[in-house]
Formats: structure tokens, C-alpha cells, sequence
């Protein structure tokens, strides 16, 4: 058994690479008000550099370092200069989805280049270990700390003793002022999303050398670690981005300790969504305070929605009913079957993201609420498959409300991560609740769908129901919208302190929306557990949260035809086009990233 | 006046937010040396007059001269390079720096240290009160102190002019005098001053000249001593139904 | 219209009374002990010069900002540190400075929101279950919830035809494509769709022109006439005097004068806060004497 010793030096260790992705977090949060979902791209990307350096060109270890930190803060700087500076004047949430569409390009850039596979970096240190009490230090743990003090230190002088530095302060503190004193605040952005992408670039040769392993998809994880640690901080908050990652690291290691390497990440959104519920400004907030106000803003850029004729829609729905009787193509059946539960998903969260403006990123968990719930009562407890669909919309009304319920109280991005967290919580309950959910097996063999009482095997009758009801449930929904409920939400969503003025409570109808969300997406997770007969903890994933987001937006936030729509192009077109799974997720990025520049009001406007 | 063209001037500009026009045709000047006040009530266009010269906002038409020259499409850095100092509405301090720190930024855009230096002296032995607080943090400061640490980071950039949104805003009558008199002492050193105010009659005690704004349109333009006794401006800017 | 009818000025107590409000922002004390009351039908204006602490004492009461010291009791009970919705529903409704609309509502959505409050048939106030019982009903809804919207939906009508034409023929735009004078009465008429006790209008003439101005005032005027108590601030003089029961004149965070309207505009401190000791700098221009004027120049 390992001492505590060393579960504290690798939790220190641990948590000064978290301390190296959240410090530049934390300098991008306070010039740009941004949480940067790229950033953990900016790591792979420094791992991968780090590896073809060492592996390839056999560099020693400093001038690997040079290359990593040169490289990365390039990547950066194209970042900020391609990614974030022509979205200056869009709403508040613009860049970020823009940062985690430029986090889906460069993952799957680098998956295509390097291959899934993990890599191993090796080790440029002499394996030496220095005997201390009970435990031991090695060479790479002395680095690892060293480069980090060196780091902090570095930055530290920066911001306290350069010129450059004192202006990214001054515009931190108030980008309007630091202006009218003549700060070019591009410049500054470039300066820090260098430095940021230094730091990051480094911590991922570091993590690639202590692990000895790198795989193209670390990167996400590593972004949710970082941002758990500047929150813990204090979002914004530089020395407290530290001390926060080296409680981080500390806690996860201890816990692993304790009860496992599975409940590793677990504990790191505890942490999250207990920091972002207490003290949503972190452990050392001096006084109340109110969140920095740029956390406010939805996604809803001022557009007229296209109104589509009755007799059209009509049109196009009776077409949609035909279909399988015009054509035989059983593949082009099972696909658009695919897109109609996509477009639940869609509806759910253009619901609660678009129409009361709660930007959800962790909204694929209540497809795996409502999925095995439905999965588990069928096939562990034999209850009828039309009954235990609906329970499982209802769960995941119900359990995804309530879970989400500690977040109705945050605004803007809070709400983004937040929900990230939770959805993150609920994979990992899942993954490690064995006894009621069949932990990483899955479950296997669940009872087919079935109408009345008939298992249903036809591809053509799936795809009737299917559309049967994503139609009803849609039409419900257009039903919600135009009652009270429908401006109630709109007005929490265009300006919630006005709203609360006139006795709106927030937590009363964002509850409503997620509970109606929640049971449209619920639906579509238990029909699609039924449809595919196994799914396990990674059949809903974060890809399909962000998915659902490019869905809602493509089809114009709030729209419920536009959901609909959003599913047929995103879900219909590349299996159409046979596109390879790894460029499918590279063009869910790029998609993302033209629309929120380009068409932010999606294809039929918001509504 | 002279054969120079004046320190600022706009020319005919419209400024639009959306779909709400915040500036129709608005024209003004300040010529070099002088103190010239843009009156109005709240929402008239005041503010965004202000960020016009800045180029923090765009007009839709129109042009803006700095001694002649149209600085449409400068960056805010560079229009603050051709010596325009600003004294931002509600002070904008950066107030988890040090006054000392809010100063020395206030000369960010220049890089002769020895003047700079030099100039920081002359700044507090201007503003005694600033200099007694140079090690503080200026978001403890209070209302009038900040206001004191504005101006003087304005100052250390060595501006021609000094464009104030509001400086006496939120000030007691004791510090009112104070900044207003400071403001007669700065421009006794040569530098033009263009002040947004809303409390008119304070401000055109010390100025030169004065515009009247009203829903985005000048609609009064005199010498300040004129409009002190000119009853429409009594009513333009205690909000008078009856102006113009 | 539909607001309280009472038109007894002085009752015993109070509908409104702030005492020793005080609210700091780090180093400027916005609101430094305020005391403030309004009775039952009467209409008070908040007057002084920018940044004197007014609309943060707005904030104060309808509860979007919490005071650091002093009490706020509203018909009886104190409210001070409640929820705005808590305090929405105890019947205060407000407009803001710089016009919070609901940009993507529509003109009639945004109004109905100001009703919100009042939702009976489809918000049924049963506990736990409430809400979803508002949920049911809202997509089921049977003829009660059908009538209630019916009847609110004459009242925005209704009461947009407040504002002439403005705003009536507008009703199904959005809020967004609204000038800035339009968007200001939408939200006074949302305020009055919530038939508050007390109405709080945060300089509804900003940004309007004289003949807008001279509306507005006719407006207000008549919601007086109706028993509509308010609290005003304004910096339209002639406004203030003409409406007023009352006059606060605030300046740095603090109340400096309270009275008739006649009497704070003879009173010194007054004018010295808003014309200045007349001592500014070592030369003053010659019209200054003009500031020497005993009262504050209002032109009826």
C-alpha cells in the first residue's frame, strides 16, 4: 500500500498540471470574460508536439520544452486571432461555443494525424527516487513542481513588474477604462492567450511524461479539470486558480485513495457544483458580491423566425409518413428514424437552452436518465416496454429538474458549466452505481420496442413511431410556447432581473422547462435504449450534448420546427454522405463554429 | 478665430444603436485652450457623444477631426496617442490596483520613464489629496478621492485634451468646487477641455462655451456666459418642457 | 383604469417608510441613511443631481440590491432584504433608468408579463404541486385559464390606450424595434398591468423630447388622479413641481431637504446643490450672478 506521502506529492503534482491549465484560464476568463473550451485542446496539442519531439526528433528535454511552449502559444494566439476577436460585439455565449467547436476541430485534427491510439512519451529523466519517510520523490516530480514554481514565479513578475503586464490587470479590472487610456486590448487578448496556451501546452508534455501515455481525447477532461480548479479559485482569479488546482489535486488523490480510480473525476464536480452553489466566486471571495456581470447574456440574436404555412408543414409531415412507402432504402429509414429521436433531443434543449435561455451542455444525461431507466426496468424488472419509456421521460423530468435545481440560482456561463458538471456526475454515478446499473458492462439484451403488447422489429414501423412521437411531443411543445408559460420563459431568458421585479420566480419555470425538457429528452433516450438493445455509460456522452446544442442553434434557439430541422441536416446529411465517424465530430465543430459566426439566428431565426 | 482648426470637432454626425438613433446631424467644435460643455438631460445623447470621439462607437455618418484630421476609424489607442486624455463617466478606476498603479497607467501610451517620472511629481504636487493616497488601493477611495485620482491619470498622458463624462457626478458641494476649480486649473496649463454635465450651471461657471443636447440634436449653441442667463437653458437643463 | 382608488392622502401610517438606509460600494458610499416615506395615494418625486444615490435607493426598495443598514417596511411589514419577486407580490412594481424591456417579447407579451402576478385561474396556489399543476393547465387549458387570458389581454389594450397611439398599433412588434421614448412607455405600462400598491418610475421622460415630455406628464398626472400612489424620480423640474406631494431632494447618498414642492425650491441647500456656492475658481465668468437667483429657475 502507497503512504500518504506520496498520495500528497502526487496530488501536488497532479494539481500543479491542473495549476498550469488553470491559471490560463483563469488570465482568458479575466481579459475576456471567456471560458475557453479549447484550451484543453491547446494541451493534446503540446502533448503531441512534446512526442514527436522526443519520439521523432529525438530533442533533449529543454529544447522539447522550447518547441512545446513556441508552438503552443501560436496555436493561441490563432485562437484568440481566428477564433474569439470577430466575435467582439456577439452575445456573451458566442465564444464559448465557439472555443468548444475549435476544441472538437483541433481534438479530431489531431486524432486523424496521430491515430486514436494512446502514445507513450518517454521519459527523458534518469529514474531516480529520493527515499523520504515512508514515501519517495522522484526526478519528475521535482520538475514537474519545479516548472511550476518557475511558472507562477515568471507570471507573477510579469504581471507585477511589465508594463504589458499591469495593462492585462488594468483590463481585467475594467476593459472600458483600460481603453481610454490608450491599452490596445487585442493586444493584451493575444498576450494572454499565448501565455495561456504556453502553460497548457506544457502542462500536456508533463502529464504525457508522469503517465507515460497520451491519447488525442485528454483534451476535454483536462479543460473540465482546469475549469473546476478556477472555479474552486475563484473564476478570474489567478493565485486562486492555483491554490484551487493543488486542492484539487490533493482531494482527487486522496479519494482515489480511498475508494478507487473510477470515482477520480467524481469528486473533482462535487467539487464544482458544491463551489458553484455556496460560494459561486470561489473560496476566496472577500465579500458578497454579485458574480461579474459578463456572466449574464443569452444566445438570442434579435431575428424575425420565418413563419412555415400550415398547409406546408402539413405537406412535409404527410411526406415524412410516406416515405417508407415511396422508397425502399432501409439504411436512408433507420437514419431519418435516427434524426427523429435527435430532434427530441433537440426540442428538449432548444426548450430549455433557446426559449428560457439556460445554455445546458450536459443535456445528453438525460438521455441516460431516461435510457436506463427505462433499459433497466424492462429488462431486470419485466415491466412492459411502452410503460417503461414513459417512466423514463418522467425520471428524467424529474431527476434531471432536481439536479439541476442547485444551478437555477447562476446565470450565462455558470449555468454552461454547471450542467456540464452535473451531466458529468450523472455518467460517473452510473458508471460506478454496479449493483443498479451494471456499472461499465452496460446493459445488454434490453427488450425491443414494442406497440401494444407487439415487439416491433420493422425498420419502417420504428420510423413511424419515432415520428409518431417526436410530432405529438412537438406539437406540445408549440402548444407550451404560445401559452403563458411560453412568454414567462422567454421573459427569464431576455432579462431575468426585470422578470424577478415583477414576481417571476426563476426556479419555478426554469424548473418547468427543464422538467418538460427533461421528459421530451427522456422519451428519446428509453426509445433509443429499446431501439439499439445495449447501451452503456458512453452511449451518451458529452459529443452528443454538444451535438444537441449545434442542433438547437442551426435550427434557430427556441424554434421548435427549427429543432426538427436541425436534426434532419446534422443527423440526416452525413450518414447520407457516408462521412467517417472521426470527420463527422470535425464537422459538428466546424459547423458550430460557422454558424456562431455567421448565422447566429440559425436557419429559421429564434424565436 | 484663429487660422488653426480647432483641437475636436464633429461634423454631422448620426449615430444609431440598433434600431434607435441616438445622434441626428450633430455638430460641434472645441477650438484649442478653451473649456466647452455639452448640457442635456439623461439619455440625450450625452455619453454617446463621448464614445463617439473615442471610437468606442462607430457613427453611421458624419465625421470627427483632432486638429483637423479625421480620426474615423482609429483604434481608441491611437486617438489616445494624438493627446486626447479621457476622465471616464462614474471615475472607472481600476480599483484593485494601487493610485499609484491607476497613474502610472494613465501614461501607458507613453514611453520617455524620465518624463513620465517628472510628470507623476507635477501631477501630485497638483493634487495633494491624490499623493497623501498613492499606496492605497483607489476602489477603497471615496467618491470625490477617485474622482481626483481620474483626472490625474488623465493628465499623465500628457493629453491637449481632456474629454470628462459627468465629473462632478455623485459629489458632495464641497468636492463639486473642488474638481471644478481643478478643472480651471488644468486648463490653465494649456490643456482643452470638453465636459459632459448635466449639472449645466456648475460646469458653465467655468467654461467657455456650451452646446444644449436634446433627444440626440443640438438644439442651443452659445457662450457660456450667455447661456447662464438664457431662460431656455434654465428649463433645457433642469429638464424644462419648454426648450427650444 | 383599474388602479387602487383612494384618495385620502394622509392615513396613519405610512404604505412606504425607509429608514437609515445605507448601501457602500467598496470605497463611495451611494446611500448614506436615507429616510423616506409615502403615504397611501400620494405621489413623492426623488429629485438631485446624477449619481446622488436615487435610483440605487429604488434598488433598495424593490429589492434587486440589499441595504447594508436601515429598514424598509412596506404596508406594515418589513421588506427590506426580500426577494424582488417577494416584493413584486407585495405590491410594488417599478420602471428601470435605462428601460429593461423583454427586447424579443412583443409589446403585448411584455405588458402581460407586468400581470403576471395576478395569474389565478392558470397558476392555481396549491402547495408542491402547483407548479405542475400550472404546467397542466397551461397546455390543457380549460375555459377558466381561456377566460383569464381573454380578460388580461383587454387590459393590455386597455391600458396601452393609455398612451394614445404610440404604442396600440405596435402591440404585436417586438420590443426591440421600439425607439427608445417607446420602450420607456411600455414599461410604465407594464408596471401599471401588475396594479401595484405603489408604482416606482425611474425617470420616465429620459431621453424624450418636450412634446413626449409634456405627454407623459399628462399621463402621470392622470394615474394620480386615479389614486395611483408613486414614487418619482425625475430631473424634470417643472414635472416634479407640478406633480408633486411631496419633494426629497437627495445629494452624495443623502437626503438634504423634504417638503412641498414650493418650499424645497426656496430652500439654500437645495440650490446651493444644484447651482453651486457661486465661488468656483479664482475668476468667475460674469454670468454668474445669474446663479444667484433665489429659487430654482422653473419656467411654467
Amino acid at each position: 500500500m502507497t503512504s500518504w506521502f506520496d498520495h500528497t506529492i502526487n496530488g501536488l503534482i497532479i494539481g500543479n498540471i491542473y495549476g498550469l491549465l488553470a491559471v490560463g484560464l483563469a488570465l482568458i476568463f479575466g481579459v475576456s470574460r471567456l471560458i475557453n473550451f479549447a484550451h484543453g485542446s491547446v494541451y493534446v496539442v503540446g502533448a503531441y508536439v512534446g512526442w514527436v519531439a522526443v519520439s521523432v526528433l529525438h530533442t533533449p528535454f529543454p529544447v522539447t520544452l522550447a518547441l512545446v511552449v513556441i508552438l503552443a502559444a501560436l496555436l493561441g494566439i490563432a485562437i484568440e486571432r481566428f477564433g474569439i476577436r470577430p466575435l467582439a460585439g456577439a452575445p456573451r455565449i458566442a465564444p464559448l461555443l465557439a472555443t468548444i467547436g475549435l476544441s472538437f476541430v483541433l481534438d479530431q485534427t489531431v486524432q486523424i494525424l496521430f491515430s486514436p491510439d494512446p502514445r507513450s512519451v518517454p521519459m527523458q529523466l534518469p529514474n531516480w527516487r529520493l527515499e523520504i519517510g515512508g514515501g519517495s520523490i522522484g526526478m519528475l516530480d521535482l520538475l514537474i513542481g519545479g516548472i511550476g514554481i518557475t511558472a507562477a514565479g515568471a507570471l507573477f513578475a510579469f504581471l507585477k513588474l511589465t508594463k504589458w503586464g499591469w495593462a492585462v490587470r488594468a483590463t481585467a479590472l475594467d476593459r472600458d477604462a483600460a481603453r481610454v487610456v490608450g491599452v490596445d486590448v487585442d493586444q493584451v487578448n493575444r498576450i494572454v492567450f499565448a501565455i495561456a496556451a504556453a502553460l497548457g501546452g506544457v502542462g500536456g508534455v508533463l502529464v504525457g511524461m508522469y503517465y507515460n501515455v497520451i491519447t488525442p481525447t485528454m483534451g476535454f477532461e483536462a479543460t473540465l479539470k482546469g475549469i473546476v480548479a478556477e472555479v474552486v479559485g475563484g473564476v478570474g482569479n489567478v493565485p486562486g486558480a492555483i491554490v484551487g488546482s493543488l486542492l484539487l489535486g490533493i482531494i482527487e488523490s486522496y479519494g482515489v485513495a480511498l475508494l478507487g480510480t473510477s470515482y477520480r473525476n467524481l469528486f473533482a464536480f462535487l467539487l464544482l457544483i458544491a463551489i458553484l452553489v455556496l460560494r459561486p466566486n470561489g473560496l476566496f471571495a472577500s465579500r458578497h458580491q454579485l458574480p461579474p456581470e459578463p456572466m449574464t447574456g443569452t444566445f438570442i440574436a434579435p431575428s424575425k423566425p420565418i413563419g412555415l404555412p400550415v398547409p406546408l408543414l402539413a405537406a412535409l409531415a404527410a411526406f415524412a409518413i410516406a416515405l417508407p412507402l415511396l422508397i425502399d432504402n432501409g439504411y436512408l429509414i433507420q437514419t431519418l428514424t435516427n434524426a427523429w429521436l435527435y430532434a427530441l433531443l433537440g426540442l428538449s434543449l432548444t426548450l430549455v437552452a433557446g426559449t428560457s435561455g439556460q445554455v445546458s451542455l450536459g443535456h445528453a444525461a438525460l438521455l441516460a436518465i431516461g435510457g436506463y431507466t427505462s433499459a433497466l426496468l424492462a429488462a431486470d424488472y419485466g415491466f412492459p416496454v411502452w410503460l417503461t419509456i414513459i417512466a423514463g421521460g418522467l425520471m428524467a423530468a424529474g431527476l434531471g429538474t432536481l439536479l439541476v435545481s442547485p444551478a437555477f440560482r447562476l446565470r450565462g456561463h455558470y449555468v454552461s458549466i454547471a450542467t456540464l458538471g452535473i451531466g458529468e456526475i450523472v455518467a460517473l454515478v452510473i458508471l460506478n452505481w454496479e449493483s443498479v446499473t451494471h456499472g461499465p458492462i452496460g446493459v445488454a439484451g434490453i427488450p425491443p420496442l414494442e406497440f401494444f403488447g407487439r415487439p416491433l422489429y420493422d425498420t419502417n414501423a420504428i420510423y413511424w413511431v419515432a415520428f409518431a412521437i417526436m410530432l405529438a411531443l412537438a406539437l406540445l411543445q408549440v402548444r407550451l410556447l404560445s401559452s403563458h408559460l411560453g412568454r414567462t420563459m422567454r421573459a427569464v431568458r431576455d432579462d431575468d432581473v426585470a422578470a424577478r421585479s415583477f414576481g417571476i420566480s426563476l426556479n419555478r419555470y426554469k424548473g418547468l422547462a427543464f422538467a418538460f425538457g427533461g421528459f421530451v429528452a427522456g422519451i428519446s433516450g428509453a426509445f433509443t435504449a429499446h431501439m439499439y438493445s445495449f447501451i452503456n455509460h458512453e452511449t451518451f456522452n458529452t459529443h452528443i450534448s454538444v451535438l444537441a446544442l449545434t442542433i438547437a442553434i442551426l435550427g434557430g434557439m427556441g424554434n421548435v420546427g427549427g429543432a426538427i430541422l436541425g436534426a434532419v441536416a446534422l443527423i440526416g446529411l452525413p450518414e447520407v454522405f457516408r462521412i467517417a465517424a472521426e470527420y463527422r465530430i470535425l464537422l459538428y465543430g466546424i459547423a458550430l463554429l460557422l454558424l456562431v459566426r455567421f448565422r447566429p439566428q440559425g436557419l429559421l431565426g429564434t424565436v | 478665430m484663429t487660422q488653426t482648426p480647432p483641437i475636436l470637432e464633429l461634423r454631422d454626425v448620426d449615430t444609431f444603436y440598433g434600431p434607435v438613433q441616438a445622434h441626428f446631424g450633430l455638430s460641434l467644435r472645441v477650438e484649442r485652450g478653451e473649456i466647452v460643455c455639452l448640457l442635456g438631460g439623461n439619455a440625450s445623447g450625452k455619453s454617446t457623444t463621448m464614445k463617439i470621439i473615442l471610437g468606442l462607437v462607430k457613427p453611421t455618418a458624419g465625421d470627427v477631426l483632432i486638429d483637423g484630421v479625421s480620426v474615423l476609424g482609429l483604434s481608441t489607442p491611437r486617438i489616445v496617442r494624438l493627446g486626447v486624455g479621457t476622465v471616464p463617466e462614474a471615475r472607472r478606476l481600476f480599483g484593485a490596483m494601487s493610485v499609484r498603479e491607476n497613474l502610472l497607467m494613465g501614461a501607458f501610451t507613453r514611453n520617455d520613464k524620465a518624463a513620465v517620472a517628472a510628470d507623476l511629481e507635477r501631477v501630485l504636487a497638483l493634487f495633494p489629496r491624490v499623493a497623501e493616497r498613492i499606496g492605497q488601493q483607489a476602489g477603497t477611495l471615496s467618491g470625490g478621492e477617485q474622482q481626483m485620482v481620474a483626472m490625474a491619470r488623465a493628465l499623465m498622458a500628457r493629453p491637449r485634451i481632456i474629454i470628462m463624462d459627468e465629473p462632478t457626478m455623485g459629489l458632495s458641494p464641497l468636492w463639486v468646487d473642488r474638481v471644478l476649480s481643478l478643472i480651471r486649473d488644468i486648463n490653465g496649463e494649456g490643456v482643452s477641455i470638453f465636459m459632459v454635465e448635466q449639472n449645466a450651471n456648475l460646469a458653465l461657471q467655468i467654461a467657455d462655451r456650451g452646446y444644449v443636447l436634446q433627444t440626440g440634436r443640438v438644439v442651443i449653441e452659445a457662450a457660456a456666459a450667455d447661456l447662464l442667463v438664457d431662460t431656455r437653458i434654465r428649463d433645457a437643463y433642469l429638464g424644462g418642457a419648454e426648450a427650444a | 383604469m383599474n388602479a387602487p382608488v383612494n384618495a385620502s392622502p394622509i392615513t396613519t401610517a405610512p404604505l412606504l417608510e425607509a429608514t437609515g438606509l445605507v448601501r457602500r460600494f467598496g470605497g463611495v458610499t451611494a446611500v448614506g441613511g436615507i429616510d423616506l416615506s409615502v403615504f397611501e395615494g400620494e405621489l413623492v418625486s426623488v429629485i438631485g443631481p446624477n449619481g446622488a444615490g436615487k435610483t440605487t435607493a429604488f434598488n433598495l426598495i424593490s429589492g434587486l440590491d440589499k441595504p447594508d443598514a436601515g429598514a424598509i417596511r412596506f404596508a406594515g411589514a418589513n421588506i427590506a432584504g426580500r426577494s424582488p419577486e417577494g416584493i413584486a407580490a407585495a405590491g410594488i412594481a417599478r420602471t428601470f433608468q435605462h428601460g429593461r424591456v423583454f427586447a424579443n417579447l412583443s409589446i403585448a407579451d411584455n405588458v402581460l408579463i407586468g400581470a403576471h402576478g395576478r395569474l389565478r385561474a392558470v397558476r392555481p396556489d396549491w402547495p408542491i404541486i402547483g407548479p405542475l399543476a400550472e404546467l397542466a393547465l397551461a397546455l390543457v387549458r380549460p375555459a377558466s385559464v381561456r377566460a383569464e387570458e381573454a380578460t388580461l389581454r383587454d387590459e393590455v389594450s386597455e391600458i396601452l390606450s393609455l398612451f394614445g397611439d404610440r404604442l396600440l398599433p405596435r402591440i404585436d412588434q417586438p420590443a426591440h424595434s421600439l425607439s427608445y421614448a417607446n420602450r420607456r412607455r411600455v414599461e410604465i405600462a407594464r408596471a401599471l398591468a401588475a396594479r401595484p400598491r405603489l408604482l416606482l418610475l425611474d425617470e420616465p421622460t429620459a431621453g424624450m423630447n418636450p412634446t413626449e415630455t409634456a405627454e407623459m406628464l399628462e399621463i402621470i398626472a392622470s394615474l394620480k388622479a386615479r389614486g395611483q400612489t408613486i414614487l418619482l424620480i425625475e430631473h424634470k423640474l417643472d414635472m416634479v413641481m407640478r406633480l408633486s406631494d411631496r419633494v426629497i431632494v437627495l445629494d452624495d447618498g443623502r437626503k438634504i431637504a423634504e417638503g412641498k414642492p414650493q418650499a424645497v425650491r426656496t430652500d439654500p441647500a437645495v440650490i446651493e446643490a444644484y447651482l453651486g456656492h457661486g465661488n468656483i475658481g479664482a475668476a468667475a465668468p460674469a454670468g454668474n450672478a445669474a446663479t444667484a437667483a433665489p429659487t430654482l429657475p422653473v419656467t411654467a
